[in-house]
């Protein structure tokens, strides 16, 4: 327990004093939006409602990517990679800190992209926001989990940013799954349908016991 | 010296011959008998892919969970062969996997109008086989075989875990299908098999080659 809170508060302190993966998550989700927008021009707004849960979560998906490529390269430096494996501490807390911090910076990020795509595509999402918020912390944990996991494995191989989104995407199917429904359902009649949260529930609880048990094997020694 | 073989290399070597002259046996026999199965009424010959279509599926499927396999008893046990076998087995799956990808449109193409459908059994299929396409590329840009068979088989193991394969065997045969279609599903499993037995067969020689090559010299000759 211990070895999370200090994993995380390493982590977010280190964030804290550049704040570099924050912003570019931030700015590339943003973009993302951006794009987004001008790729579906002169939609009427109910169209919009339709395809606004995919949409978001199509950012959310990439922003994530960006911050887990990173989520590890600090550690490639100076060796500390290392350092963290032979640390007398459990594997497993030093990989659910790691998952925290980049929770923790996914959902700053979220929240503001959030507000960015209300606005840029006129959808009014405050009504529901609680709710919202919710739903989008039961996907950023999935994606959490195996990301952190897998980006722990593709920091060592060659072309890593490519690696990490060909290994994740397959895997984050479920999760998107459920978080794209539950969105939707919220975003349309601003009820919350039990069904996808329980899918999110599920692949979860999966996502995180194959993550605790699997970076046992992923730190090299 | 260390050239002794494991025991899942002799496997493999014993069953090479036996599997390929069984395969060669009754692949004759199936296309004879999907020749001369009835012709659907509805579907006409491409109604046929039926007797290829789900016999790939099983071994496909075979291939996957002998990848997850083979990496969980390496994790546990460090042997390499394990290794050895759930690679062989995900490259052999990738490829059953990919025939199946690109007979089962052409199936659908003639039958429902369309050539994909986005249903639970398609989808699952799929990202099954990005899933172990991935696989292969991890094991092919991590240097270092030990590290590699490593990120592999925790990979390997996740992807089924995550992608649960769960819904085989559905639908039901008409009169004078099941013997073809019992036929195709023997011949994909022995073509696998005789795969598989080969691929091991190989990455063993390759293993056994690396480890004379970096003996010392003369240590080879004892």
């Amino acid at each position: 327990m211990n070895t999370l809170a200090a994993i995380l508060w390493k982590d977010l302190v280190s964030e804290w004093r550049s704040r570099d993966r924050v912003v570019a998550m931030g700015l590339f989700a943003f973009l993302v939006v951006v794009v987004l927008r001008f790729a579906l021009p002169g939609t009427d707004p109910a169209e919009v409602r339709r395809l606004a849960p995919g949409l978001l979560w199509v950012a959310y998906v990439f922003a994530a990517l960006l911050g887990l490529n990173r989520a590890f390269a600090l550690e490639l430096e100076n060796d500390a990679l290392a350092g963290l494996a032979l640390a007398p501490a459990d594997r497993g807390w030093v990989f659910l800190g790691k998952a925290a911090a980049n929770f923790v910076l996914l959902a700053v990020v979220q929240a503001a992209t959030a507000i960015v795509f209300g606005v840029a595509f006129a959808l009014d999402l405050w009504p529901v926001a609680g709710r919202l918020a919710l739903v989008v912390a039961l996907g950023s944990l999935g994606i959490c989990a195996v990301g952190t996991l897998f980006s722990a494995v593709a920091v060592r191989t060659r072309y890593r940013e490519v690696m990490l989104p060909l290994l994740l995407l397959p895997l984050l199917m479920p999760v998107l799954l459920g978080a794209v429904a539950a969105t939707a359902a919220l975003v349309a009649d601003g009820v919350l349908p039990f069904p996808p949260i329980q899918l999110l529930l599920v692949t979860d609880a999966t996502f995180l016991i194959v993550s605790f048990v699997g970076f046992e094997y992923v730190l090299d020694e | 010296m260390g050239t002794s073989q494991a025991p899942l290399d002799r496997i493999a070597a014993a069953l090479r011959a036996p599997s390929g002259w069984l395969l060669a046996a009754i692949f004759a026999t199936w296309l004879v008998a999907v020749a001369r199965a009835p012709l659907d009424s509805m579907q006409g010959v491409i109604q046929k892919i039926l007797y290829v279509h789900p016999p790939l599926a099983f071994a496909a499927y075979l291939g996957f969970s002998l990848t997850a396999i083979g990496g969980a008893l390496f994790l546990w046990r460090g042997d390499e062969a394990y290794d050895r076998l759930a690679r062989s087995a995900a490259e052999v799956g990738v490829l059953f996997c990919t025939l199946m990808i690109v007979t089962g449109p052409i199936w659908a193409k003639g039958t429902w109008g369309r050539w994909w459908s986005w249903d639970l059994r398609l989808t699952i299929t799929l990202l099954l086989w990005f899933v172990y396409l991935a696989y292969l590329l991890l094991r092919s840009f991590t240097e270092g075989s030990e590290r590699a068979a490593r990120f592999a088989a925790v990979y390997g193991i996740a992807g089924l875990l995550v992608i649960p394969p769960n819904n085989l065997g559905r639908g039901s045969l008409g009169e004078g299908m099941g013997t073809p279609f019992a036929l195709g599903a023997a011949v994909c499993l022995v073509a696998f098999l005789h795969l598989l037995t080969r691929r091991v067969e190989i990455e063993g020689l390759r293993a056994r080659l690396a480890e004379k090559l970096l003996a010392p010299r003369g240590a080879g000759r004892a």
